[in-house]
């Protein structure tokens, strides 16, 4: 297995996923119009305010792994001049996806709770974010989360690409959607989990503890959610089914995942939490026509919890070519 | 009398300079982009695994000149064949000519120099390990102490003056051949051009331009 990258990489993946996702469905809210269907809208208001500080702290752990960038933080701007770099273009897509998501956030924290223009406005020191909240709100905000969206699907998409660029060095990684389609497996899968764990998190988890039942405002989730677990597991499979044909280190990995040393993490942390648990759960709800807060609850942590390991195997699972 | 500037102005001036010289310094390295554009090696160093007898002297040699701490080197050492008949595959930086560690480096850290020889700038590498990943042939170790990453260099001060890699010097059964690719006559472009000595998993696709292997077909 590879040992250059480890658990402060693996986070980073998961939190760039999770924060892409959330803001997506954020995003779907606004533009679909969800958003204002009632007076307050949980969905869209987590969405909006946490991707950004989520990548905040993924950027950290990316800065904390650096060797000299860490203890000389200005070499960390060298790392925006080389276009051929995977990793450069991630740079720049965070430089950007980082800001749009936070004011993102801070306008649709604007919207929901209008008192808090008067408290900026009574604070000396934040008023030089008059230019922010002066302008049309909601046509502002819209912006913001349409440029967050497709920032957000070039984020979620390129912690694929970044890990699939090794090519033959780690070929698992590299692994193609299909043995005929040269098309490497991993953007694809992490942008499906991205929208997955977004989806969890801001649906399942953050509007079902704000209020108490999400069916009369989210109708059709439980569909989403097996649509989305169907994929997963679709691109998931044939990515194993892919690798095993493959032989070689790839085969090697995807044995290691399914019956070998990475088995538990892969069957009982991801699995079963992320895959076999929502699926129930949803599927249970479409049969009762409604949800209970605790599944809700339940199906939203376990869908997190296995993107998070999903990103760790993927990551420790790597095995380089053998020579 | 002189133009007045303020000294908020002056600072602010002072500190974009500052940016656009340190993003400028590695925009000065020419990077090769296509098969023909890339310059033929002027060395080659090939190892004859038939005589190699795995004794670790070149490792120990690397580690010395080098000043690596114990325990590291840049030549790995991997065992072939099987108990009753090993062989060895030394393995250090093969000197590509199209270098995956410098595609994926973000900072042009890793180059590759007109003579063909990839070199690695400790002055712009983050230590992101980036280039550790994407080598096909795990040839790069981590400089702990520096934080950044490091390999083999062929010796290179040593070659320019002359000298040999010390790998190549401390070889006691003579696996290990190094000389002018550029210069026909020579005993490696004569191994090279037979085919007997050929790049390691070619099929890799960087195109090993320095290391060459003479492997007995088993």
């Amino acid at each position: 297995m590879q040992t250059a990258w480890g658990w402060p990489i693996a986070i980073y993946l998961f939190l760039g996923g999770l924060g892409a996702g959330a803001l997506l469905i954020a995003a779907a809210f606004e533009f679909s119009g969800k958003r204002y269907q009632y007076d307050f809208c949980p969905t869209a208001l987590v969405g909006a305010t946490v991707p950004g500080p989520l990548l905040i702290l993924g950027t950290l752990l990316l800065i904390f792994d650096l060797g000299a960038g860490r203890r000389e933080p200005w070499r960390i701007l060298y790392m925006y001049t080389h276009f051929s770099s995977v990793m450069t273009w991630g740079v720049w897509l965070l430089t950007l996806f980082i800001p749009v998501a936070l004011i993102y956030g801070f306008l649709e924290i604007l919207d929901a709770f209008p008192a808090t223009r008067q408290w900026l406005k009574s604070r000396r020191w934040l008023r030089w974010t008059a230019f922010l909240w002066n302008l049309p709100l909601r046509q502002t905000k819209r912006i913001f989360a349409g440029v967050g969206a497709v920032l957000a699907i070039g984020v979620a998409t390129y912690t694929g690409i970044l890990i699939s660029a090794v090519g033959p060095a780690i070929p698992f990684w590299s692994t193609w959607v299909l043995p005929f389609i040269p098309i490497p497996m991993l953007p694809v899968l992490f942008l499906v989990s991205a929208i997955s764990t977004g989806l969890g998190l801001t649906v399942d988890l953050a509007a079902t503890l704000a209020l108490g039942s999400v069916e009369q405002r989210l109708k059709s989730l439980p569909w989403i959610h097996l649509a989305l677990i169907g994929a997963e597991t679709l691109l998931l499979g044939m990515m194993l089914i892919t690798a095993l044909m493959a032989g070689g280190s790839a085969a090697k990995s995807a044995q290691e995942i399914i019956a070998g040393s990475y088995a538990i993490v892969f069957w009982f942390l991801i699995v079963l939490p992320g895959f076999i648990f929502p699926f129930v759960v949803h599927a249970y709800a479409i049969g009762l026509g409604r949800h209970s807060p605790v599944s809700g609850v339940g199906s939203g942590m376990g869908i997190v919890i296995s993107g998070l390991f999903l990103r760790y195997l993927i990551l420790i699972s790597g095995i380089p070519a053998a020579l | 009398m002189p133009a007045t500037i303020s000294r908020r102005r002056f600072l602010g001036l002072t500190a974009a300079a500052g940016v656009v010289a340190a993003l400028g310094l590695p925009l000065l390295r020419k990077e090769a982009s296509s098969a023909e554009e890339r310059p033929k090696a002027r060395y080659a160093l090939i190892i004859d695994t038939t005589k190699c007898t795995g004794c670790g002297a070149c490792i120990e040699a690397c580690r010395q000149r080098n000043k690596l701490p114990e325990g590291l080197s840049y030549i790995r050492r991997i065992v072939k064949g099987n108990e009753r008949n090993p062989w060895f595959l030394m393995v250090q930086c093969q000197h590509c000519a199209n270098p995956p560690c410098a595609t994926v480096c973000p900072t042009h850290a890793t180059y590759r120099r007109e003579d063909g020889v990839v070199l690695i700038d400790p002055r712009l590498c983050v230590g992101c390990k980036y280039c550790m990943q994407a080598c096909p042939y795990q040839a790069r170790i981590f400089d702990e102490k520096r934080g950044v990453a490091d390999k083999c260099w062929l010796c290179l001060p040593w070659v320019l003056g002359g000298g040999l890699p010390a790998c190549v010097e401390a070889c006691i059964p003579g696996a290990r051949i190094f000389g002018r690719a550029d210069d026909p006559q020579s005993e490696v472009a004569q191994l090279i051009a037979s085919g007997r000595a050929k790049p390691l998993h070619p099929e890799f696709g960087t195109e090993p331009s320095i290391l060459f292997y003479i492997i007995q077909e088993e």
